[in-house]
């Protein structure tokens, strides 16, 4: 038991202390070279000290409070477009399971959807809505729900012929057929569409804090670019926005398995 | 005795059986649908639904014929993010498989090392793209040439996670009974490699593909907005929202749109060859 947690565990810590090595590496190099290298390439530990510095950068607020004040913002609001999101997207491929008609009519355009930039139409959104909070959900929601709607109901198109065949025989009614096989069937499917799409939401919702100064992990980024306020920031932002980005998706996976102890282990990507 | 008793079908149940009603449905349903948005938008219904006006939602027939005044100044545009957006997915995916393939080779190391380069794909891109901005700023003299290398490496380093974890997957998820195959024939690695694993993971790197190419333009069209130089379609989109030009803006989104549309379906038309070909 022992050998096995070693075996697992040994080469993620290695080649985690060989990134940190090599981004050190670099930053000695950028040191040596450029003439401001926190702008470029700061060492760990710099950045780390930023963390528990206690000088103010901005209107009195140390750079953590900073930080952790604007992403509070910004996490509050990517949950509410990820929530709407999610309901809306379950909603959709129940419906496109229940009408023939209706998943003709709505699933080509759901591809289409997916084709379409739209972080790229984020400032349109923005004036459309005329809100910079109700643009931000509106992303994340549509961010959200098309990786949820399809592979929901990629999830519903799997379920075996035979069970189909089992509850006919059962003589059971639409609704039990649906909350006994097809909606506990869909749940793998479903977590992964939710997976794939936490970390955009999160996207979504710093990428419209830029658009607009009013708070925000995005407005921060672009303030501490433009040296509004310290540079570490800066970097304190970029690390802080790719771990909410990893554990959002990380996050899914734990409810996921909170949900569905029995987790299928084979399973498609419904892509 | 044994005569069946027939009913006849009503026409509702003899239209869902017949194929070429079928086939039909799925294109004539979503054109009309296509359609009727078409025509609300026309008619300023989709503007009171969305309470907005025509200022901010152009009509398409204005989008239309601003997109045909500006053909030049939009193609431009176009090209420096079809660039950015065609090199990044290049590199990327091709980094990505040899990633893969060097895991693959030596899975006890390989494996977790996969997985951290799939954490990069959680990265958003917004973190990502100022970052390379800033160590880009010495590659050249050039500012268009700077950010260009800026852009094409934020699009490569989200395709590169996204292909390393899907061939990863093609390239060790084989079927059972062919590995051993190889082993009873006394198969050396690299013929293992070569003559199982490669063919096995092409599916898979279609899957990656496909969720690579329009995750390239939308990295390409937001990498554009942190970039130092003024180029492409997703920098026109807002700068022309900054200077209230809506309709040149949605005359850049449609443009957006497009690209990501046609990469999208060259992809799928490649794999229907490719995969055909190979069944």
């Amino acid at each position: 038991m022992k050998k096995l947690r070693n075996a697992k565990w040994l080469p993620m810590l290695v080649w985690i202390g060989g990134m940190i090595a090599l981004w050190e590496v670099g930053a000695l190099v950028v040191a040596s070279t450029k003439r401001t290298p926190e702008n470029v390439l700061p060492h760990l530990y710099q950045i780390i000290a930023a963390i528990f510095d206690n000088k103010p950068v901005n209107g009195g607020q140390t750079a953590i409070m900073v930080v952790l004040g604007s992403a509070g913002k910004t996490i509050l609001r990517a949950f509410y477009g990820f929530a709407a999101g999610t309901i809306l997207g379950f909603m959709l491929a129940l419906i496109m399971k229940l009408s023939r008609i209706a998943e003709k009519l709505i699933f080509p355009y759901l591809m289409l959807v997916q084709m379409i930039p739209i972080l790229g139409m984020a400032p349109i959104i923005l004036s459309i809505t005329g809100d910079i909070n109700k643009s931000r959900i509106v992303i994340a929601a549509i961010l959200t729900f098309y990786p949820v709607a399809t592979n929901t109901l990629a999830g519903f198109n799997a379920v075996e012929h035979e069970k189909h065949e089992l509850m006919h025989s059962y003589a059971a009614s639409k609704f039990t057929v649906y909350t006994k096989v097809l909606i506990p069937y869909s749940v793998p499917y479903f977590f992964t569409g939710l997976k794939i799409s936490a970390p955009m939401a999160i996207t979504a919702s710093i990428l419209v804090d830029t658009l607009q100064g009013d708070g925000g992990l995005g407005s921060m980024l672009s303030q501490s670019l433009k040296h509004g306020m310290s540079i570490y920031v800066f970097w304190l932002i970029v690390f802080f926005s790719a771990f909410i980005g990893i554990f959002s998706s990380k996050l899914m996976g734990m409810i996921e398995k909170l949900f569905s102890p029995q987790k299928r282990k084979k399973r498609g990507n419904g892509v | 005795m044994n005569q069946k008793i027939k009913r006849k079908k009503s026409l509702w149940r003899r239209m869902q059986e017949n194929r070429k009603i079928l086939a039909a449905e799925s294109t004539v349903l979503p054109l009309l649908l296509g359609i009727v948005i078409f025509i609300c938008w026309e008619t300023q219904i989709l503007h009171g639904i969305l309470h907005t006006d025509t200022f901010t939602l152009p009509l398409p027939s204005r989008i239309a014929n601003i997109m045909g005044d500006n053909v030049n100044k939009i193609m431009t545009n176009v090209w420096a993010t079809v660039f950015v957006a065609l090199i990044g997915l290049a590199a990327g995916s091709l980094l990505g498989y040899v990633i893969a393939v060097i895991a693959a080779l030596f899975p006890k190391w390989g494996s977790s090392g996969v997985t951290i380069v799939a954490a990069f794909n959680a990265i958003p891109i917004v973190a990502l793209a100022p970052v390379m901005t800033n160590w880009t700023k010495g590659v050249s003299e050039d500012a268009n040439t700077r950010s260009m290398v800026a852009k094409i490496l934020v699009v490569m380093i989200v395709c590169m996670a996204n292909m390393s974890i899907n061939a990863y997957r093609g390239l060790t998820e084989v079927q059972p009974f062919s590995e051993e195959l190889m082993q009873s024939l006394v198969a050396g690695k690299k013929e293992v490699l070569v003559k199982l694993r490669i063919p096995n993971s092409i599916p898979y790197i279609f899957t990656a593909l496909k969720v690579a190419v329009p995750s390239s333009v939308i990295s390409a069209l937001v990498s554009e907005y942190f970039a130092e130089y003024i180029i492409g379609v997703g920098r026109q989109i807002r700068e022309n929202i900054v200077l209230a030009q809506y309709s040149t803006a949605w005359a850049y989104i449609v443009a957006a749109c497009l690209i990501g549309i046609i990469m999208y379906a060259v992809t799928m038309i490649a794999e229907n060859i490719l995969l055909k070909k190979h069944a």
